[in-house]
């Protein structure tokens, strides 16, 4: 898949999950390097931590190359039923998922095995 | 699985001795597999279980050489291999539509591991392949040929057209591959009737099952269910709960969701109902039945459970009963193991709508065979993928219209 299409397609099923609970805000920020990316999801909806810590784990399911490739295309497209973060969870290489203020932050970490997140100038949680 | 595979040989062997089994497994590498030739009668009872049991270790062997771990699509697809290698798949017939996949795969850039669920589920299509060897009269070297290189087109295809179609339904058809070889049955047959070449359907059904057929799924049933319940005793109703709340959707891997113990207790639990419906209503446990048995068994891994396949069941008995069909014919009781292809709209969006799919389906599956002339096994799960499109598109159209 294309690195553009890629990104809409994690992006897609992100924005449905965060969606569903029908914030007033959602905020969406993507920041690319040379040999990874991270985008990052933003809203104002409190969640329970039951729901945030199924969320990292969902987002955070082991590497299944036969489920990311096959039924991980559907991630994004889904018109009908919930949205279903184990399926951009299998493609890539890991998320964080933070209690906001008055809201939840969802980073999603792409890339290379050379790709060193603390490269990028997202600022840190204490600097926001 | 290893055992499933002892038990296997084992009843085949005990029915027809070895080299009657080794004799009839030949004779059904050289015979036409497009629906419904019941291997049974072709091969004997050894034969054909001499062929799934073959079947099932080559799938298996690819499963470990990928270094996929064995979970539940993977246990789907091998008990469906298992199931259909008694009336269709055959490792002749197989073999090119997995090398079309590995082209697929370096094409793609990428390995073979990310695509293997479509070469497994793939041998569907296997009966193009001897359709070139058995059917047209080309005759040896030049059936292979032909067989193979028809066999591979319709393998590299597969992982686009899957894709697609998986789309298409939204994951309510738990066998999106059955929709894909469908579709793409329609082109090959397509052009098999514009060169004048015989596609009707032709049915070969074994009326007279043995006993090796009628213990096989009750003996992996009730092995499966023991396994589950002593690998973890405490945890047998925590499990079937979890497994009871998902949808079913794809892709719910039970074995992840709920251990292996849940999956092993959930497709026991499968395997005796459907049996025992069968036992009931005196339908015949011959190549196909089994086929639907083991496929049903298999997917209690991954997405098939009490909840959301008893709706269907009654949906196809319904519908059976009230267009005044046998529930024992060819058709009615394949489509009454096979509907459950649609479980997860029961799962999703309430039995009645997973009964009205079953209603639906009974109608739609009497007719796709003839569409594609018989050379997409999972007939019906082309007819599911059909039905529950025509379902997601609806309720999608309610529930964005809906003030």
């Amino acid at each position: 898949m294309k690195q553009k299409e890629y990104i809409m397609h994690l992006l897609a099923e992100v924005s449905n999950y965060v969606l569903e609970a029908m914030p007033s805000r959602m905020v969406i920020s993507l920041h690319q390097e040379s040999d990874g990316l991270h985008l990052a999801v933003i809203d104002n909806n409190e969640r329970p931590e039951d729901e945030l810590e199924s969320m990292r784990t969902a987002l955070n399911s082991a590497s299944r190359p036969e489920m990311a490739e096959y039924y991980g295309s559907m991630g994004g497209t889904d018109l009908v039923g919930h949205a279903r973060l184990s399926l951009i969870g299998w493609q890539i290489k890991h998320a964080d998922v933070t209690r906001r203020d008055k809201g939840t932050k969802i980073d999603l970490w792409l890339g290379s095995d050379r790709f060193d997140s603390r490269q990028f100038n997202i600022p840190s949680e204490e600097k926001l | 699985m290893g055992l499933s595979i002892l038990v296997l040989l084992f009843l085949g062997i005990a029915q027809d001795g070895f080299q009657s089994s080794v004799q009839g497994f030949i004779r059904i590498q050289s015979h036409p597999g497009r629906l419904i030739n019941d291997f049974t009668l072709v091969g004997g009872t050894g034969g054909a279980f001499f062929n799934a049991a073959v079947m099932t270790i080559l799938s298996l062997f690819l499963v470990r050489s990928s270094g996929i771990r064995i979970s539940g699509p993977t246990l789907a697809a091998t008990f469906t291999i298992m199931g259909f290698a008694l009336f269709g798949k055959t490792p002749t017939n197989a073999l090119p539509i997995v090398f079309g996949v590995v082209l697929a795969a370096k094409l793609a850039g990428k390995p073979f591991k990310n695509y293997i669920l479509f070469a497994l589920f793939g041998t569907a299509l296997g009966p193009v392949v001897s359709f070139f060897i058995a059917e047209i009269g080309l005759g040896g070297f030049s059936g292979f040929v032909a067989g193979y290189g028809v066999g591979t087109v319709v393998g590299f295809f597969l992982p686009a057209v899957g894709i697609v179609m998986l789309r298409m339904h939204e994951g309510y058809n738990l066998y999106n591959i059955g929709l894909t070889a469908g579709f793409l049955g329609l082109f090959v047959a397509g052009v098999f009737r514009a060169s004048n070449m015989n596609v009707d359907i032709e049915v070969l059904w074994n009326r007279e099952p043995t006993l090796a057929h009628q213990l096989l799924v009750p003996l992996f049933s009730v092995l499966f269910l023991l396994g589950g319940i002593i690998r973890s005793p405490n945890k047998i109703l925590i499990n079937q709960k979890k497994i009871l709340k998902s949808s079913g959707r794809l892709p719910s891997d039970f074995v992840d969701s709920a251990t292996v113990a849940g999956a092993l207790v959930n497709m026991g639990l499968l395997g005796l109902v459907a049996s025992g419906y069968m036992a009931l209503v005196g339908a015949d446990f011959n190549g196909p039945t089994l086929g639907g048995l083991l496929t049903l068994f298999g997917f209690g891994a991954f997405g098939k459970h009490l909840r959301n396949t008893l709706p269907i069941f009654a949906g196809v008995v319904v519908a059976t009963l009230l267009f005044g069909k046998s529930l024992v014919a060819p058709g009615p009781i394949l489509a009454f193991l096979f509907a459950t292809t649609l479980a997860p709209l029961a799962g999703e969006f309430g039995p009645l709508i997973g009964f009205a799919a079953g209603f639906v389906h009974l109608v739609m599956v009497e007719q796709s065979a003839a569409w594609h002339g018989g050379v997409d096994l999972y007939n019906n799960g082309f007819a599911g993928g059909l039905t529950a499109t025509l379902f997601v598109a609806v309720i999608q159209w309610v529930k964005a219209n809906k003030s």
